[in-house]
């Protein structure tokens, strides 16, 4: 059993976390970058089939269950971990390391659980980790971004836990099975639970909310985990259930909008994960076997360049310490490298041909157009044409030429991990886009897909060309304001000041009344008792000060006149 | 923007024209198809229409002051 652990790359990188933050601070980098290698090998290692179980309580949990579709997420999974690595080999910040390890083990863990418990752990496990990665930045907001972070995702595996725990007391199974397309309580529940890690909106907002805020190099981990590890659930477990065909083209506009109207250059790469997330929620509704090649292969891609775009968006912020476009411009002189990197993610997420993302787009879309979903087609093609203007187009335009550049603008050197780690996401681009058997080969099902076809090449050209030509002269139409988005997190940030102001100052300010009137009672029976003569005896000098006053006789015939009162009383009402 | 950059487009665009109708001709599956150079144009108007389409709603619903949540 302890040996078999070995092969459980999940826990591999989870207790690599628990070492990385025992061991000296000089090896850590390198550690960081080679538990992640080491998972590499054992995921490449293990056949199909590979099963590792398990006794908790009266369960038996399936920790490991290897198969072409989960095999392609661990993969991607642990690559990139691995580039992250490298990525973020000149920081020495353990909270980072450990938590961000600890996140790649939660997301490898989920990939593989063939059980719903396993998945559950996993999951939170997830949760927990990812949003040490927000709140590492230490800066005036990431307390307050990684409380609500945190808050969505207990809420959404709240959901998730739910539905599994009414889905196990229906089923009883704990085995993970796709569910069939009805729609009862508990598949709901899941549904929801994994729609929000999947970023569906409206339970979405949290993504962009975070990611930008996150640290320069945990952003390129999330951008890589928590959703995809979502979508292989939904693969795994929610194939053709039609709503998600169309839930998926909202994504796609949804993000598209509102990465059009981001300033933040890492809100416009996060609202296009949202919309590049539609692309493959979609093929996952539609469910034939091209679709969910598409979608996997998609998942794979989106993973390499979107982090490729998360690492050069880094290298920006860390190198001029701006993130907003309307801060940023004129650095294509001063950040080469850094340009001729992000242009790479920037034509891949496009779907220039010869990139990665042509390969598994034109997938989706020969799915969605075998499928006979014309106008779900046609909408993912605008879709399509908003990803190239946002992040393909915009983000770059503005960053690297744009015409608020500031010549005074300090600019610090890009550490040569950082480049080498985006190098190996741009050549992996470059490579799975030439070569896209490299991808097909190893998805669920066999395929012999061509990406490079006429139709598609003239489609992709024409609407590259001329959504360039739209782009040119009606760029001064994009917003670059420094103005906030509002998104559906509104809901709950902006009633938070009302909440807060009910349940804490609230609270706070009537014990802060109470006390005041204590006070006050205090002080008006200290004045008016403090000398009892004045009110026990109205005969009496008024001027007398208590503390130098001798009652004297006075106050014995007081008493013995108020002891004959008092006896007068009770004799009255006794007889 | 140079001029040749503006030539190099036009001169993909073309290339694309001579491959729809010399390869493309017969090709039935969607309706729009028969449009030619459809995908120019779709990719046109979707252009202009998410850029017209988020400016409006930016400006009546999503867009506000930087301080708007701070307290």
């Amino acid at each position: 059993m302890i040996t078999e652990l070995l092969y459980f790359p999940a826990l591999l990188l989870i207790l690599g976390g628990l070492i990385l933050s025992i061991i000296p601070k000089n090896i850590r980098s390198i550690a960081f970058i080679v538990f992640p290698v080491v998972a590499l090998g054992v995921v490449f290692s293990l056949p199909n089939g590979f099963t590792i179980t398990s006794d908790f309580a009266s369960y038996e949990l399936t920790l490991v269950h290897i198969d072409a579709l989960n095999r392609v997420f661990a993969i991607i999974f642990t690559l990139i971990a691995v580039v992250g690595g490298i990525f973020a080999y000149h920081i020495s910040d353990k909270t980072q390391q450990v938590s961000a390890l600890i996140y790649a083990g939660g997301a490898l863990g989920v990939t593989f659980a063939g059980d719903w418990l396993s998945l559950f752990i996993f999951w939170e496990i997830m949760a927990v980790s990812s949003t040490f990665l927000i709140w590492a930045q230490k800066d005036r907001d990431s307390g307050d971004v990684g409380l609500r972070y945190l808050l969505v995702h207990i809420f959404g595996g709240g959901l998730l836990f739910a539905g599994i725990l009414l889905h196990i007391a229906e089923s009883g199974s704990i085995l993970i099975t796709a569910l069939p397309n009805i729609y009862t309580l508990s598949s709901v529940l899941i549904l929801l639970g994994v729609a929000v890690n999947a970023a569906v909106p409206p339970l979405h907002a949290w993504l962009a909310d975070a990611y930008p805020k996150a640290t320069i190099t945990g952003s390129v981990f999330m951008s890589a985990f928590t959703t995809k590890s979502a979508i292989y659930v939904m693969i795994r477990v929610f194939p053709e259930w039609d709503i998600l065909i169309w839930v998926g083209v909202f994504m796609a506009l949804y993000g598209t909008i509102f990465a059009l109207l981001s300033n933040d250059i890492r809100q416009i790469l996060a609202y296009s994960i949202i919309s590049q997330l539609g692309y493959m929620v979609t093929a996952i509704g539609i469910g034939s076997e091209m679709a969910i090649n598409g979608a996997v292969a998609h998942a794979f891609g989106h993973i390499l360049y979107k982090s490729l775009l998360f690492m050069a968006a880094g290298a920006v912020i860390y190198s001029t310490g701006k993130s907003r476009l309307s801060e940023l411009g004129g650095l294509a002189q001063k950040m080469k490298w850094v340009l001729g990197f992000y242009m790479i993610g920037a034509f891949s997420i496009s779907g220039f041909p010869l990139f990665n993302g042509f390969i598994s787009k034109t997938m989706i879309m020969s799915a969605i157009g075998d499928a006979h979903f014309e106008w779900v087609l046609l909408l993912f093609l605008v879709a399509s044409v908003g990803s190239y203007l946002h992040s393909g187009l915009k983000l770059p335009y503005f960053t690297f030429f744009g015409k608020n550049s500031k010549a005074d603008m300090s600019i610090k050197e890009v550490p040569l991990n950082m480049k080498v780690a985006m190098g190996i996401g741009g050549v992996l681009c470059i490579t799975f886009g030439l070569f896209p058997e490299l991808i097909y080969g190893i998805l669920p099902y066999a395929t012999n897909y061509q990406p490079y076809s006429v139709y598609h090449l003239v489609e992709m050209i024409q609407i590259l060309v001329f959504g360039f030509v739209v782009f040119w002269f009606f760029k001064d139409k994009l917003n670059i304001s420094s103005d906030v988005l509002l998104d559906t997190d509104w809901f709950y940030r902006k009633p938070a000041a009302l909440i807060k102001n009910v349940t804490v100052y609230g609270v706070d300010q009537t014990f802060d009344q109470a006390e005041l009137v204590i006070l006050s009672i205090r002080k008006w029976a200290s004045v008016r008792f403090l000398n009892p003569m004045l009110w026990l005896n109205p005969f009496t000098n008024k001027k007398n000060k208590s503390s130098t006053y001798s009652p004297g006789i006075e106050v014995v015939l007081t008493f013995v006149l108020m002891l004959f009162v008092l006896f007068s009383v009770v004799y009255l009402f006794v007889s | 923007m140079k001029k040749w950059h503006w030539i190099t487009l036009a001169t993909l665009f073309f290339i694309s024209l001579i491959l729809e109708f010399t390869y493309l001709s017969d090709y039935k599956s969607h309706w729009w198809n028969s449009v030619p150079a459809f995908y120019a144009l779709w990719g046109g108007l979707s252009a202009i229409a998410v850029i017209y389409g988020s400016s409006i709603l930016g400006k009546l619903f999503l867009l506000r002051k930087e301080k708007y949540y701070d307290h």
